[in-house]
């Protein structure tokens, strides 16, 4: 274990390394550039690859083409790149390829505010690319969370053969904080399922217990087909509604079965918690400060910071909505996970502490809202 | 039958495939997957060795068929796809299969990208200079003065020269070929695969179905007969006027050269690296 | 999934003629063959016809010199040649 001080960036990059990324292929952008700077200095010392690609596009195309290959792979990216990266964060979630996509937002749209946070990336996170598909959505608060979500990331790519987004913000991204890093070989590595049947019986979309199919890689005697096209258990396109309908329900299913396993949150509330704060990201930690202050103040607050945005925490906000009468969301953006807390806990009982314009929520906006002035 | 399964093209098939194939009849881009298979078989690589990444049209459509490692990508995006791949598994044959739309169009800059950093993939570009798969709009090659679906009254875009961006871009392989000239073609897919680096085989083909229907070029038969007529080899050429060579189809080996290959390059960084400071980032 | 499925051609007969050169045995598969035409029209010594559905069929075997024209060509491997030892 060592102390170090850390910039939240490069706390991703380490949490890669950690997590075996052993290819990285990027476009520079800031807020996340640091990401990308770190490991080309450290994956060649690891024996990993780096390569900065023509785009963003060409970047997650590369991510995917290497996972394929066998290496884990990661990119990061901020809003504009994000966006350039959507077809082929589509083309994973269809084809079932690990890879792990790092955003870390900043002010939107378009070309925005490079060096301003925002959270305004969220629902995109979820439905930016076409079509309806699954998505795993991580959220860090700390650079600790960083190095440690990195890692989660990678396991659940691996795990659920799905595409992972890591969303940070310009705030989370950039700034530095002590983190504890401990040793690469005690990190927990999850590697994708391989198949123990011979080739000619290899199905790589086929049927499993788990809703996950075991992933050969190229090259290492399992030869098939992989295509974006709705296809079969052999990977071969098809149009037969007997051979789409499984594969939606299995992809959705391997998902949802597993959101013990996927939902992260941290609670800190009590049954007589009347007001909740639900947070996640940067304003998660003035949410942190605007609870502490009211507590001192002998108000009853509860919070809930969510690590794992997508799949949205249903379950447990539906619990939280049970006992508070008042749950408040603050979000850098003009309201975007609040509309999921509405939609479960109903829109009467949540209130809304936005800032849309790069600057954080602060605390005082949220202990405002808190103490109902 | 034994006998007929032995030859070479069926070894080389997906027997879990449905064939015919998805072409329509005379479609050239069949006669390219021909070629691809007899250049591979006589270079005696594994299947296991070989990867196809495809781009999206009919062109696309070819790797399926095909019993080796294969991914059928994006629009345009195959190289970066085959780049990703070729530096996770270097000893692959990493073969990228495109169509004129797909390379020249959206693809464009991930073949210049490709060429420039001469990665070692081979990339078939069919140009059949139309986009056939959505039914017959112009492409980037189309010739200046053709009917298309979005070009009714005649194109007025000058064509890209694929083997000549190539060249310009940094390949250190490029020729082209047509599909009447198919034992041509498959000798030079057979160098494009052997050279270590970004080499390119253009495999100027027809479209019966759009470009040559809308085109008045007459039945398959015609048209393959067009492609023998308009095409000239590289020695004949240049015995022409430079106006009599822009209408042909020049055939040949047009850029051959050795540097340094990417992937190569890197796992020589790599060593470099580590030599100088071991893999020790707790305690730097 | 579709395996090509064999026309029963006509043996070749090996006839003594001056001139000696290669000789191939042609196979079309039927089932694989979309009619294009272009190996009948290409075939340089017309071993091949088209029937009256526009597929070929080998008339003159005996005429088949293995060039190979055929088979690489056909944009549906629906046709193959195999030399014959004579």
């Amino acid at each position: 274990m060592t102390v170090k001080l850390m910039q939240g960036n490069e706390a991703v990059g380490w949490g890669a390394i950690a997590a075996g990324c052993k290819f990285y292929a990027g476009y520079p952008i800031t807020p996340s550039t640091e990401i990308a700077e770190m490991l080309s200095r450290e994956l060649p010392k690891v024996g990993g690859k780096f390569i900065q690609m023509e785009d963003e596009i060409a970047s997650l195309a590369a991510c995917i083409g290497a996972s394929v290959g066998g290496l884990k792979s990661l990119t990061a990216t901020s809003g504009p790149g994000f966006s350039l990266m959507q077809e082929h964060i589509g083309y994973a979630a269809m084809t079932e390829i690990p890879v792990v996509i790092v955003d870390v937002q900043r002010l939107g749209p378009s070309t925005g505010q490079p060096t301003s946070a925002s959270q305004g990336d969220v629902m995109q996170t979820r439905w930016g690319t076409h079509g309806d598909h699954p998505m795993i959505v991580l959220c860090p608060v700390s650079v600790s969370q960083s190095f440690d979500l990195t890692v989660k990331a990678f396991n659940y790519s691996e795990k659920y053969r799905t595409p992972v987004i890591l969303l940070l913000d310009e705030v989370i991204g950039h700034m530095r904080e002590k983190i504890e890093l401990p040793e690469f070989e005690s990190v927990e590595h999850v590697e994708r399922i391989a198949t123990d049947v011979p080739p000619e019986w290899y199905k790589p979309y086929g049927d499993s217990l788990s809703d996950v199919p075991p992933m050969a890689n190229f090259g290492e005697g399992y030869r098939y087909h992989i295509t974006g096209l709705f296809h079969d258990v052999l990977g071969y396109p098809t149009t037969r509604l007997d051979e789409i309908d499984p594969w939606i329900q299995r992809v959705h299913r391997k998902i949802e079965r597993n959101l013990n396993d996927i939902t992260l949150v941290e609670e800190d509330l009590s049954e007589s918690d009347k007001t909740v704060v639900v947070t996640y990201g940067a304003s998660a930690r003035s949410a942190l400060h605007a609870v502490k202050l009211a507590r001192q103040r002998r108000t009853k607050v509860g919070m809930v910071t969510l690590l794992t945005i997508w799949p949205f925490a249903e379950a447990e906000i539906s619990r939280v909505a049970r006992i508070a009468k008042r749950i408040i969301v603050p979000e850098m953006n003009l309201g975007q996970l609040a509309l999921e807390v509405e939609r479960v806990a109903g829109r009467n009982k949540v209130v809304r502490v936005n800032r849309a314009n790069g600057e954080m929520v602060t605390p005082q906006m949220i202990l405002e809202a808190i103490e109902d002035r | 039958m034994p006998t007929q399964f032995e030859h070479t093209e069926y070894m080389y098939l997906r027997s879990t495939k449905k064939f015919p194939n998805v072409w329509c009849a005379g479609c050239g881009i069949g006669i390219v997957m021909g070629a691809l298979i007899r250049a591979i078989d006589r270079i005696g690589l594994e299947k296991d060795d070989v990867a196809l990444v495809s781009g999206i049209g009919c062109t696309g459509r070819m790797p399926v068929y095909m019993d080796f490692n294969t991914i059928h990508t994006t629009h345009g995006r195959a190289l970066a796809f085959a780049t990703g791949l070729k530096i996770a598994k270097p000893k692959m044959k990493v073969i990228a299969i495109m169509g004129d739309g797909d390379a020249m169009a959206i693809g464009g800059n991930h073949f210049i990208h490709a060429a420039r950093r001469n990665i070692g993939i081979a990339a078939i570009v069919v140009n059949n200079a139309i986009y056939g798969m959505t039914g017959g709009q112009y492409s980037p090659t189309t010739p200046v003065g053709a009917k298309a679906t979005t070009a009714p009254y005649g194109n007025i875009e000058p064509p890209m020269p694929i083997c000549e961006l190539a060249k310009a871009a940094g390949a250190t392989y490029v020729a082209r070929s047509t599909v009447y000239h198919a034992v041509e073609l498959d000798r030079f897919i057979e160098q494009a695969i052997r050279k270590n680096g970004f080499s390119l085989v253009e495999a100027v083909s027809y479209c019966p179905t759009t470009y040559g229907r809308m085109n008045k070029l007459g039945t398959t038969v015609d048209m393959m007969r067009l492609l023998k007529e308009d095409s000239i080899s590289m020695t004949a050429a240049e015995k022409l006027s430079p106006e009599e060579r822009e209408k042909k189809i020049v055939r040949g080996v047009l850029h051959d050269v050795e540097k340094p290959e990417y992937t190569q390059l890197y796992e020589q960084l790599i060593q470099r690296v580590q030599q100088a400071q071991p893999a020790n980032p707790v305690k730097t | 999934m579709s395996e090509p499925s064999v026309i029963e051609q006509p043996k070749a007969e090996i006839r003594t003629s001056p001139k000696k050169g290669p000789r191939g045995q042609v196979t079309v598969f039927a089932n694989w063959c979309k009619g294009c035409g272009i190996c009948v029209a290409f075939c340089p010594t017309g071993v091949l016809a088209l029937d009256d559905d526009d597929h070929p069929v080998v008339v003159y075997p005996e005429k088949c010199t293995a060039c190979h024209w055929c088979d690489t060509h056909c944009p549906d491997l629906a046709i193959i040649v195999k030399k014959i030892e004579i």
